[in-house]
């Protein structure tokens, strides 16, 4: 295991700190935000994430609810908070990230549990299903072009088999993570965008529903996964 | 029995609960998700051509990569054969060397912040995903490995126009396979498809010793 050696644990402590710091215009901390099991309970909610929110009435993913929570409970604005959501490589790394890893970090030890009760989660997981097999572009690629089979590689780089339950679980268990060859900590919003960037596909904005569609689907394949983060990635 | 009874409604009304929510059918999804990619990406007229799927990307977009039927099957292969293009010169056994240097180049048409990467012209794309020359480490393996490719086949007319057409464009002769079709996606020219040619059927070609 490299947990103990993770230098992504840094971020850890920092989340914590921006999770109970009374911050933004309105100066309170997140520590009113519900993340799905009541507002300030943070043991287990990212493990049932995404979800549906009655207070947006939409599914969120962790991401999502965090500006959800940040711009109407802090009054951040929401493009400021998109436009530095994705730190630089080897810099400090962003409030978004830290926060994503410290509210993560609280389901450690726990199982991914992402249920399809409501309605319009029932709704996104669908969606995320069906954009996980849709081929566009310039080079006719879907996400299961690269995610479908076992044992694969682009280069070097081993591919997660998404389509086997042990691949998907690794998915769902190991974001936010601290990427090597970057000295920051990235989450699956990162993920996506740079998968995106490789089919050759326009900038993918933060946080809308596609992404939130491909991370409902990929969790719910991955439940039961013990989360541990911050996950380790070349 | 009292206990049972109401471990019994305890149940129906879980169930019932439960019920509310359905799976949407294939055409909600269908609508519902693309409505999800119109909404999902920043950029230019002419780069968000690129989320609109082509007719054969409908066709091989199965979700849990269901077989094709045959007349989709037939329906891909013919819309393949129909949009080949080969190079003005004719000639569709090009230049090895350029061709290496081509297969070994995974960069070319990425957008980042709204620009296309600033190069002359694409890269290959083939080591992402192939084995190539022998010996050859930082090698993919999404596809078959290639090396010693001409070795095998030889360099007849026949296996330069296949090899020219299954790289211009994979879908003709297996279609749906992962292989994106280089040439006729306009990811690689015509004439970058016959070097690419020459690359895995020249003798001299490394991948062929």
């Amino acid at each position: 295991m490299l947990m103990e050696d993770n230098p992504g644990e840094l971020w850890v402590d920092q989340g914590k700190d921006l999770f109970h710091a009374k911050r933004g215009p309105k100066n309170v901390s997140l520590e009113q935000c519900d993340f799905g099991l009541g507002t300030g309970k943070l043991d287990g909610a990212a493990a049932r994430l995404p979800r549906y929110f009655s207070d947006t009435d939409r599914v969120e993913d962790l991401e999502s609810r965090l500006l959800t929570c940040m711009t109407r409970l802090q009054g951040f604005d929401r493009d400021q908070l998109i436009s530095s959501a994705i730190s630089a490589p080897a810099s400090k790394g962003s409030d978004i990230e830290a926060l994503a890893l410290y509210i993560t970090s609280r389901s450690n030890g726990m199982k991914v549990n992402v249920s399809l009760d409501h309605q319009k989660e029932r709704e996104m997981y669908k969606a995320g299903e069906y954009l996980f097999y849709r081929r566009s572009g310039q080079t006719d690629f879907g996400c299961v072009q690269c995610h479908g089979e076992a044992g694969k590689r682009i280069r070097l780089q081993d591919l997660i088999h998404m389509t086997s339950k042990a691949g998907a679980q690794e998915v769902a268990s190991s974001w936010p993570a601290y990427r090597g060859s970057h000295y920051v900590v990235r989450t699956m919003q990162w993920r996506l965008n740079d998968c995106v960037w490789q089919m050759r596909l326009p900038d993918l904005k933060y946080a809308t529903d596609y992404s939130i569609a491909l991370t409902t689907f990929l969790n719910r394949q991955g439940n039961d996964a013990l989360i541990q983060v911050p996950g380790f990635k070349r | 029995m009292n206990n049972m009874l109401k471990s019994l409604l305890g149940g129906i009304v879980a169930a019932l609960i439960a019920g509310c929510a359905t799976y949407p059918d294939d055409v909600t999804t269908r609508q519902a998700a693309e409505q999800m990619v119109l909404d999902a990406f920043a950029a230019a007229p002419e780069h968000l051509k690129r989320l609109q799927q082509d007719r054969s990307q409908q066709i091989c977009s199965k979700v849990g990569q269901q077989q094709l039927t045959g007349e989709e099957a037939a329906e891909v292969v013919k819309l393949a054969r129909a949009a080949i293009k080969y190079p003005v010169s004719g000639n569709i056994v090009g230049d090895w060397k350029t061709g290496d240097a081509l297969a070994h180049d995974g960069a070319g048409d990425r957008i980042r912040d709204g620009k296309i990467e600033d190069r002359k012209e694409n890269g290959g794309l083939c080591q992402n995903c192939h084995a190539l020359a022998p010996g050859e480490i930082n090698v993919g393996n999404v596809g078959p490995a290639l090396t010693g490719y001409g070795k095998q086949r030889g360099n007849s007319e026949a296996v330069a126009k296949y090899t020219y057409e299954k790289i211009y464009n994979a879908w003709i002769y297996f279609p749906c396979s992962n292989m994106p079709r280089l040439g006729a996606t306009g990811h690689l020219t015509p004439e970058q498809v016959a070097h690419m040619v020459a690359y895995l059927l020249d003798p001299q070609s490394p991948i062929n010793k």
